[in-house]
């Protein structure tokens, strides 16, 4: 069902036009979309969906990989090809996309232990993660549970050089079974 | 199944249709550039030739640009089975079925898609001939036809003994064949990889085949096995990562002639350059080798498709890089010789070939699933702005391109690349391998192999989805 859902989003919502065919921002930010997905909706479980996170929170992470401040497999490799405009106009742009959750399905007994285990979660990225406290903390309702779980890994690796510090303490004071099952809370929920 | 209701579902869809209503101007679509189709309500005809990821690619996002424009896909199979992650399929640690995708998504957008072979382009006429006998004008064509292989590279070897030696180098039944063999290998047994000269498809590909192989062996019992890849090239792409990786993992030392490698690799001017085939006995030769392989994997050399040749799109004189490949302008893909044809894919030459052994060898674009994308989607832009009278779109080009050779571990090659002056620059600085060692000369944490081999999962789904859906 919900590829059917993201059928219908490009084909309803997504749908460009032929002014968009000339414009320089659609045309970088369709780069992105051969891992993010069409209109930075993911379809891919290790890949965060893009569109509509806030922009405050995309030229932050993005501006860190440029500078290598901030750790990453191969986004800081990319990254620092584009020039600071580009990297502020591909934040916007994806920023005016419509986040869409993609809400993959557990068990009841899975959101209680979710919801308790998010406990220290919730301040910043509100009870299902779909209302951040501010515009720098990401959406995390209906993101791809494997995808943050991965996310989880690198803030619990003192190896991998992650900027976050509250997040880092949080996520490494997490007990090891507890990870995936956050990871899974966020996923199934829809707003 | 997915927790979506009804009512969240139109909520969705409501909320995305107001927010493109918003952000999009539905104008500039009459200009007084805009071609009008002699026939029909279109706007204007495109077909795409071919059904990879880049002629599927240019057929829907020509379409998601400009939906009055007529669009049809013409490519024979009626499924598509993905080359990228198809040496995972070989080595059983993946079902065919994940890379395999039909035409419904793109005919749900509106793409004619016609399940016919083209035989023939008149280009004066601007028609393409199809064998089941249809006729189509067009106004704009797409050429995305991929490769097309050379058997005479070799003595003794032809398409007809691929049924028994395979190259599984267009994935579906050769990569199906191979793994059979595989399977079949006894402990102790030897597989052959004979590697063409470049360019060829997927340059990672026959080092991601041999690591996955050896990985295999390890996990079934057949740990005395080896694999033998006899590479016509002096170098290799991504050669330190793998190599470090082969170092960790399948027991290479002495650049591979230890005895508990399970991997060797003879790079052409050590004997790896084979000449010859005695298909009888799987024996291939060089001018210093002669290998018998218990599994015989031969990647013929290959140029662009044959329909590309015949339209009289190829270069036809220059080295082997430029001779033989569809030669583009970077701004648009617009083939060379036809400004109505676009050329896209492994079929075409791009960048600034450079020949592996050389330190500028990131320089070239490599024949990947992404960049025939970048390049479907630098094609349908300047297709649509061409059609509708607006100015030429700005390029962008970008490819990533993933290898995953064990257990939780897999790296990853990027390349950018802009337009200057009209001719292709390779962006150093948003380019490149992953790393070999930390800055600080540390080991790179297993995390960040890990990580990679789990997005060229997440890759490969999105990249068929952007493609295809």
């Amino acid at each position: 069902m919900r590829y059917k859902l993201l059928i219908a989003m490009a084909a309803f919502g997504l749908v460009a036009t032929s002014a968009q065919a000339n414009d320089p921002i659609a045309g970088l930010a369709n780069t992105c979309n051969n891992c993010h997905g069409t209109g930075g909706v993911s379809v891919g479980h290790s890949m965060p969906s893009i569109a509509g996170l806030s922009e405050t929170y995309l030229k932050h992470i993005l501006m860190e990989w440029k500078s290598g401040a901030r750790a990453s497999a191969n986004m800081t490799r990319l990254i620092a090809g584009y020039t600071d405009a580009e990297i502020a106009a591909l934040a916007k742009y994806y920023s005016k996309l419509p986040w869409t959750p993609v809400v993959q399905s557990v068990s009841a007994d899975l959101i209680a232990k979710g919801k308790d285990v998010t406990d220290r979660c919730e301040t910043c990225h509100g009870v299902t993660g779909g209302k951040p406290d501010d515009e720098e903390t990401p959406r995390l309702n209906g993101q791809w549970a494997k995808y943050l779980e991965l996310e989880m890994l690198k803030y619990r690796d003192p190896g991998f050089q992650m900027t976050h510090k509250k997040m880092i303490r949080n996520a490494q004071k997490m007990e090891q079974g507890d990870v995936e099952t956050a990871a899974k809370y966020y996923g199934a929920q829809s707003k | 199944m997915s927790q979506i209701n009804r009512r969240e579902f139109v909520k969705v869809i409501a909320v995305a249709s107001s927010a493109a209503a918003l952000s999009i101007p539905l104008s500039a679509c009459a200009g007084p550039g805009t071609k009008r189709a002699a026939s029909g309500g279109a706007k204007a005809r495109v077909v795409v030739i071919g059904g990879g990821y880049g002629g599927a690619t240019a057929a829907k996002y020509v379409k998601m640009l400009d939906a009055a424009i007529d669009v049809t896909l013409i490519e024979p199979n009626a499924v598509y089975t993905s080359c990228p992650l198809s040496n995972e399929v070989i080595s059983g640690h993946r079902d065919i079925k994940t890379i395999q995708i039909g035409y419904d998504g793109l005919k749900k957008r509106g793409v004619n898609v016609l399940q016919d072979f083209v035989v023939g382009v008149d280009r004066a006429k601007k028609v393409v001939t199809t064998k089941g006998g249809k006729k189509l004008e067009y106004d704009t064509l797409v050429m995305s036809p991929g490769i097309e292989f050379h058997y005479n590279n070799i003595d003794g070897y032809s398409e007809a003994v691929t049924t028994d030696i395979p190259h599984a180098w267009k994935a579906g039944e050769q990569t199906l064949l191979l793994k059979k063999q595989l399977m079949a290998m006894p402990d102790g047994g030897k597989f052959v990889i004979v590697v063409p000269k470049g360019p060829f498809r997927c340059p990672p590909g026959p080092y991601e085949r041999a690591s996955l192989a050896a990985n295999y062996f390890q996990h079934s019992g057949k740990k005395k096995s080896k694999v033998i890849i006899l590479d016509a090239n002096d170098s290799h792409s991504k050669k330190g990562l793998f190599t470090q990786a082969w170092g960790k993992m399948y027991g290479w030392e002495k650049d591979g002639m230890g005895t508990n490698s399970m991997i060797e690799w003879v790079a052409g001017s050590q004997g790896g350059n084979v000449n010859k085939l005695d298909a009888k006995s799987k024996t291939v030769s060089s001018d210093f080798v002669d290998m018998k392989g218990d599994v015989l994997n031969i990647i013929p050399a290959h140029k662009a498709g044959k329909i590309a040749v015949d339209s009289g799109l190829v270069g036809t004189k220059g080295n082997h890089f430029e001779m033989g490949w569809c030669k583009v302008d970077p701004m648009t893909m617009a083939s060379a010789e036809d400004p109505n044809i676009y050329t896209i894919g492994d079929s075409c030459v791009a960048g600034e070939m450079a020949l592996y052994g050389n330190p500028n060898a990131n320089f070239d674009m490599p024949k990947s699933a992404h960049i025939a994308m970048t390049q479907a989607k630098v094609a349908a832009a300047a297709i649509v702005a061409k059609l509708n009278g607006l100015p030429t779109p700005q390029p962008y080009y970008a490819n990533t391109c993933y290898s995953v050779v064990g257990d939780e571990y897999g790296f990853s090659v990027a390349h950018q690349y802009r337009v200057e002056n009209g001719t292709f620059k390779y962006i150093k600085e948003g380019s490149g391998v992953s790393p070999m060692v930390m800055p600080d000369k540390s080991p790179v944490p297993a995390l960040y192999r890990k990580l990679e081999a789990e997005y060229a999962d997440g890759w490969l789904r999105n990249v068929m989805a952007d493609a295809f859906v």
